[in-house]
């Protein structure tokens, strides 16, 4: 594989533009050729992709569109490029394992195929936000999930009656108290060795992050660091400075992205090939050594919507089948916690990222806008499907997602917000409060009465 | 070729975001033709289209940056024509647009503003990491009616609150509209902070500018 100094190198001399021109006869013009030259169509007739020789489209096509458009770095405004050959051999030789934690809570994530009957990989927690007093509880309730296999702590809103402020020594105060907080959160729920691989959530600059990544402050090279991108394939030398650090540790490094349908990137058609690009882009330029996704739905601010389904598990199947690389996906609800509508939404993403080949993860409520949104019931039951629903074929989420999406697809623009999690869960019991119960309780039981599929509250 | 076919075919080549179509025919009837008409009658009824299509879910984001981009093109055919009858193009609302300081995502931005200029508004785009002295002093110099902020991360967005608080330091809170959006905002942190408006869609994010206009002329809500 290209070493990671070359590709610094290239981000230094690579052909110079504009980020408008990236955008506009670059990336477009790029993508818009590779949906016609690999005839990437969405019929609209199956929510989840059936059609093995169309993933593997897909992925050709983000091999031929990446190696065109390549990754924009803003600080330079040069672009890196890399040949078909070199992508190629990127993805013969990136990670196909990524270990997490410690002891006995060690784990491994590795790469699934579609109709796989291996267990996806259930991990919890990603992107949430909250105050600094409720930061320590939620790590803990969210540690005390068995069978998730590691946690992402939440992104510290405030510190006491301070709001952080990105790039101010708040940031850097916070990004080291929330790396605090999630060690002690999972010594306080009999995990110490549980491996967090999103750190460091609460620092958006090149600096908090390795700030707070100081051992001293508790992270471990065990533990996972995201690397995210701008909209589209653009970075910049803060996101490589963290990279570079990573790197030199030895931690893993996981590349995260979330297409916009609608945006850049256009259509479910454009975004399967994005999707699948933004692997390539993690192996080449972040060194990743696990992939996290999200896309997300322009309009409606959310996943749950067919068009991202759809091109989520197509770009799932891409890449499971050529490249087998540890991945797992993150996908968003537009209604609240502790409605009924959650859970119906958060049943579709999780079915169809099972069957794909995909691991999985809580499905967010509210277009993840509200602070203490989430709830640690969203990701017990995330678990309690991945369990339940292994070996799922992508036929039979297709016929479950038929009788599950007329639950609330004319609801999208109007979902309910929901409720807070002081609200509705009790953080010093760690169990849902009466009314939750009774919801969570009715929804398990259509759950199984509906389509069989028999939850276990662990 | 009559006024309007040429229209027409100007109106199709912004849909189509096909430049060359679009130049050919306003230099078809420039000589002949009031350019305000060119724009009004020729142009603007496509961007209208553009916007109409992408608020329905029918077109996205390339297709619309396409047609605008063809649109300022076709402009730089016209302005000199407008400079030498001294006419001005009468715009919805001038507007300062920038994702906040330490901030550097833009889609988001690029969105609403290329839905915004399809609907008239004249928008002053400040890019990204922006700070809020620029965001007060480039509306000061544009004499705008809107000051619109966007923010990616809820370690960002706090830097909309600067920015409005800025304005009131400076006493000129009440002279501008101030809305705010990005990925983690919402109408209570808009509250909060004391801002005009939110929206999670560019099409509500339009509807709103509008609305906020449209009062603050003294016209309907």
């Amino acid at each position: 594989m290209v070493n990671f100094i070359d590709v610094i190198d290239r981000a230094a001399t690579g052909p110079m533009m504009s980020q408008k021109d990236f955008d506009i006869k670059v990336f477009i013009p790029a993508l818009r050729r590779a949906i016609k030259k690999y005839d990437i169509k969405f019929d609209r007739k199956e929510f989840v992709n059936t059609d093995d020789a169309l993933a593997d489209r897909i992925f050709e096509a983000a091999v031929d569109f990446y190696s065109e458009v390549g990754t924009y770095i803003t600080d330079t405004e040069r672009v890196i490029r890399f040949t078909q050959a070199e992508i190629m051999e990127a993805v013969e030789d990136a990670p196909r394992e990524a270990y997490f934690g410690e002891g006995p809570d060690r784990c491994v994530m590795k790469g699934r195929m579609p109709d796989d009957n291996e267990l996806p990989y259930c991990h919890v927690g990603s992107g949430t936000n909250t105050t600094e007093e409720n930061a320590l509880r939620l790590v803990e309730s969210y540690a005390r999930i068995s069978k998730a296999k590691t946690i992402s702590i939440p992104i510290i809103n405030t510190l006491g009656h301070i709001r952080t402020a990105a790039g101010a020594p708040t940031e850097v105060f916070a990004a080291i108290r929330s790396i605090q907080y999630g060690r002690e959160g999972c010594r306080r729920a009999g995990r110490p060795g549980l491996g967090i691989i999103d750190h460091v959530s609460s620092a958006s600059t090149g600096v908090s992050t390795i700030a707070a990544s100081a051992p001293q402050f508790g992270a471990r090279p065990s533990d996972g660091w995201l690397v995210a991108p701008f909209a589209e394939l653009k970075t910049d030398y803060s996101s490589l400075n963290q990279t570079a650090y990573l790197t030199a540790w030895g931690a893993n490094i996981g590349q995260e992205a979330g297409p916009l349908l609608g945006g850049y990137a256009g259509g479910p058609e454009g975004v399967a090939i994005v999707n699948t690009a933004y692997s390539l882009h993690g192996i080449l330029v972040i060194r990743a050594t696990y992939h996290l996704i999200y896309p997300i739905h322009m309009t409606y601010v959310c996943s749950s919507h067919p068009d991202v389904l759809w091109a989520t598990s197509a770009s799932t199947q891409a890449i499971a089948r050529n490249m087998k690389v540890p991945y797992y996906t993150l996908l968003y609800a537009a209604a609240g916690a502790a409605t009924k509508m959650y859970f119906d939404e958060a049943l579709a993403c999780l079915l169809m990222l099972i069957a794909s080949g995909s691991g999985i993860e809580d499905v967010h409520p509210g277009k993840a806008k509200i602070t203490d949104g989430c709830t640690p019931v969203d990701m017990d039951f995330t678990c309690q499907v991945g369990h339940a629903c292994r070996g799922l074929t992508r036929k039979e989420a297709n016929r479950l997602l038929e009788k599950i999406i007329p639950k609330y697809i004319d609801k999208l623009a109007e979902a309910p917000a929901g409720e807070k999690v002081n609200e509705c869960y009790d953080l010093d019991y760690f169990k849902p409060k009466p009314h939750f119960e009774k919801l969570y309780t009715e929804v398990l039981k259509e759950i199984k009465g509906e389509f069989g599929i028999d939850l276990v509250r662990f | 070729m009559g006024k309007k076919e040429a229209f027409e075919k100007m109106s199709e080549a912004v849909q189509e975001g096909d430049t060359e179509t679009l130049t050919s025919a306003i230099n078809d009837v420039i000589n002949d033709t009031d350019p305000l008409e060119i724009i009004q009658a020729g142009m603007m009824p496509g961007l209208k289209k553009v916007g109409e299509a992408f608020g329905a879910g029918e077109i996205f984001l390339p297709e619309m940056l396409m047609a605008t981009e063809a649109f300022q093109e076709g402009m730089k055919v016209i302005e000199p024509k407008l400079l030498e009858t001294g006419q001005e193009v009468k715009s919805a609302g001038k507007v300062v647009f920038g994702t906040v300081i330490t901030d550097i995502h833009e889609i988001g931005k690029n969105i609403v503003i290329t839905l915004m200029q399809t609907h008239g508004f004249k928008v002053n785009d400040l890019g990204a990491n922006v700070s809020p002295t620029t965001f007060v002093n480039e509306a000061e110099k544009a004499n705008a009616d809107i000051i619109a902020m966007s923010s990616l991360m809820t370690t960002t967005m706090t830097y909309q609150r600067d920015v409005i608080n800025y304005l009131n330091e400076r006493g000129l809170r009440d002279k501008y509209i101030a809305l705010v959006g990005g990925g983690p905002v919402n109408a209570e942190w808009a509250e909060q902070i004391g801002a005009d408006g939110t929206s999670d869609s560019a099409v509500g994010a339009v509807q709103i500018a509008e609305k906020l206009i449209a009062q603050k002329k003294g016209g309907a809500s």
